[in-house]
């Protein structure tokens, strides 16, 4: 047990260490950056008012004092949750944020589940069945996938399935005037195509890797000694081989976790979705900074939970962790 | 030369097909304004669909879209390249060291890509694109200084296979210095792998752009395929069921793409690269 707890302490360790440079960047790139701090703090919309209004601004965000005093005051305000206000939108920097986390979230999440169980399902199945004409055409679609940017996927799903074809929503979250079940049936409807996108996108890399586990994991002694027993090859594969290639794999799930959120925000865009996809890129076309440290900074704590929750769970489903070797 | 070209495409038919479809790229780029029906700046009636003149259409303020294609050639496969270059160079360095040296360098080296390998890459590339000006080369900058993490590793743990190899113990009691060992003997030995992961870091490094372009955080002056589609997505050509104003440079990324992923896939561990 002991094994394991040292463990668990270093990771905690680790992303603690991580969680407090990300807050320092934070701090340090509005401070940092070419151009005046006050506009990279507040935005261009800052530079409206009259000279007098900028100096005050300046003195109410404390940037004529030294840096240490800015970064004390700065860690000060987060733990009142205070991200700041967005001059653009005339509210503040966390109002935005909570609702539009949620959409993303909501987006992420299930595409994350099923992309990594697609991936999986394809994967040992093209690895076990290596060369064969199984695993060329899973290849081929993966690769494909692979090299394909994520608007140009959801651009493509958008024209066919809903503009064409018309059998799915041209964007938004919901048609609105709705209760009850027909309101989650219909964020359903809505989000189906962007998660199809998106699965899609995660599942494609992860395939990949999983392919090439199992067949690098099929050709030890193991398997042909299970193979000698008389096993079925589905044994073999389903008790055998999977187990084998679980623990790597969630590790490799919870990496991916940014990437999925970096691919959700891009979906988000093409399916006017008002998640932090959206919100990014109104901020970027208003270079409204505060919203977009604001996302950036949500979104990092938001990755790094998901990791470390990944990262408990590893130490849950491989038994190894923690044995003194 | 026949027999050995033959050979080549058998042992090898995934790479010569990525090196064929790059040379093709290389080509249109550096041959630009030979292969280029109008020169890209020029303006005409706007929106237009395929017709005989412009064989793609033009665009919103009525420049010709296969023209501005075929010069984008240029931008996507220049950024692609640099900051390939930037993140393999950095990479390959910080994992020889980290591997060569070990001790509180490859405890540090592998501390600062552990938290880089956690920060969601997007959204800081974003920011720091949104503050510096829009230019082609704080993209390349933007995308190199964060796309290094996985070649570290990759060399990491090569070099730590390496240093133990009875060779370069042999060359160590000869007297060599450790800058000779690893110029000489490590580095020439990660060559393959550096080589591969140079491959797929253009490739990402082209994918990051393309999303970053989109986002409308190009360089104005310098138009990529992925600005292209960004054009074609807020300037009404998306709404408007335009194909063939957003198809083609999506293709043109997708194929390029594909090019330097096939480059870095050898025959005998296909794929083994594409792992983090």
């Amino acid at each position: 047990m002991r094994g394991r707890r040292d463990y668990l302490l270093g990771k905690l360790i680790r992303y603690g260490f991580t969680l407090f440079l990300i807050l320092s960047l934070n701090f340090a790139l509005p401070r940092m950056m070419p151009g005046d701090p006050i506009i990279n703090l507040l935005g261009e919309n800052a530079l409206h008012n009259d000279p007098e209004m900028i100096e005050l601004l300046r003195a109410e965000h404390g940037l004529d004092q030294p840096i240490h005093i800015q970064y004390i005051r700065y860690l000060c305000q987060l733990t009142e949750i205070n991200l700041g206000y967005s001059i653009h939108k005339n509210l503040s920097v966390v109002e935005l944020l909570t609702s539009s986390l949620f959409w993303t979230v909501l987006l992420v999440f299930p595409s994350d589940v099923f992309g990594s169980l697609l991936a999986l399902l394809c994967g040992s199945l093209a690895g076990f069945k290596i060369n064969s004409r199984a695993d060329y055409l899973l290849t081929a679609i993966a690769l494909s996938l692979y090299t394909c940017p994520a608007f140009l996927l959801a651009m493509l799903f958008l024209s066919l399935f809903a503009f064409h074809l018309g059998l799915f929503p041209l964007g938004n979250l919901t048609s609105g005037g709705k209760e009850g079940i027909d309101y989650l049936l219909d964020v359903v409807w809505h989000l189906s195509l962007p998660v199809a996108a998106l699965s899609l996108l995660g599942g494609a890399s992860k395939f990949l890797v999983v392919r090439n586990s199992v067949m690098q994991i099929s050709d030890q002694q193991f398997v042909v000694a299970a193979r000698a027993k008389g096993l079925t090859e589905g044994r073999i594969l389903n008790k055998h081989i999977i187990r084998n290639v679980l623990p790597p794999f969630i590790s490799m799930v919870a990496l991916s976790f940014g990437f999925m959120v970096s691919g959700a925000l891009i979906i988000e865009i093409v399916f006017s979705l008002n998640g932090m996809g959206t919100l990014i890129y109104d901020a970027v076309l208003a270079r409204d900074y505060p919203v977009m440290q604001g996302c950036f900074f949500i979104l990092t704590i938001f990755v790094l939970f998901a990791n470390f929750a990944a990262d408990m769970l590893y130490a849950l489903a491989d038994p190894r962790i923690g044995r003194s070797s | 030369m026949h027999p050995s070209i033959a050979g080549l495409v058998s042992h090898a038919p995934l790479r010569v097909a990525g090196l064929s479809s790059l040379i093709l790229f290389l080509s249109i780029a550096l041959f630009a304004p030979l292969i280029a029906p109008y020169d890209p700046q020029e303006t005409g009636s706007p929106y237009q669909p395929p017709n005989a003149e412009h064989r793609l259409g033009t665009n919103d303020i009525g420049q010709d879209i296969l023209s501005e294609l075929i010069y984008a050639t240029r931008v996507s496969l220049a950024i692609g390249f640099m900051a390939g270059s930037i993140s393999i160079i950095i990479g390959a360095t910080l994992g020889m060291l980290a591997g060569y040296y070990r001790g509180r360098i490859e405890e540090l080296v592998m501390a600062i890509s552990d938290v880089v390998l956690l920060v969601p890459g997007l959204p800081l590339m974003i920011i720091l694109a949104a503050y510096l000006s829009p230019s082609m080369w704080n993209i390349i900058f933007v995308v190199g200084l964060l796309w290094w993490c996985s070649t570290t590793r990759v060399v990491h743990s090569r070099v730590l296979q390496l240093r133990e190899m009875p060779f370069v113990e042999a060359a160590r009691s000869l007297g060599a210095g450790d800058g000779y060992i690893m110029l000489h003997h490590i580095l020439i030995n990660c060559k393959e792998i550096i080589q591969a992961k140079f491959a797929l870091a253009v490739a990402s490094a082209m994918l990051t752009e393309a999303s970053l372009s989109f986002l409308g955080l190009g360089d104005p002056l310098n138009i990529s395929w992925g600005e292209m589609i960004h054009f074609a997505f807020s300037r009404g050509g998306f709404a408007n069921d335009m194909w063939w104003w957003y198809l083609p440079p999506g293709l043109m990324i997708c194929a390029s793409v594909l090019g330097f992923v096939m480059i870095s896939m050898e025959p005998e561990r296909s794929q083994k690269a594409l792992e983090l």
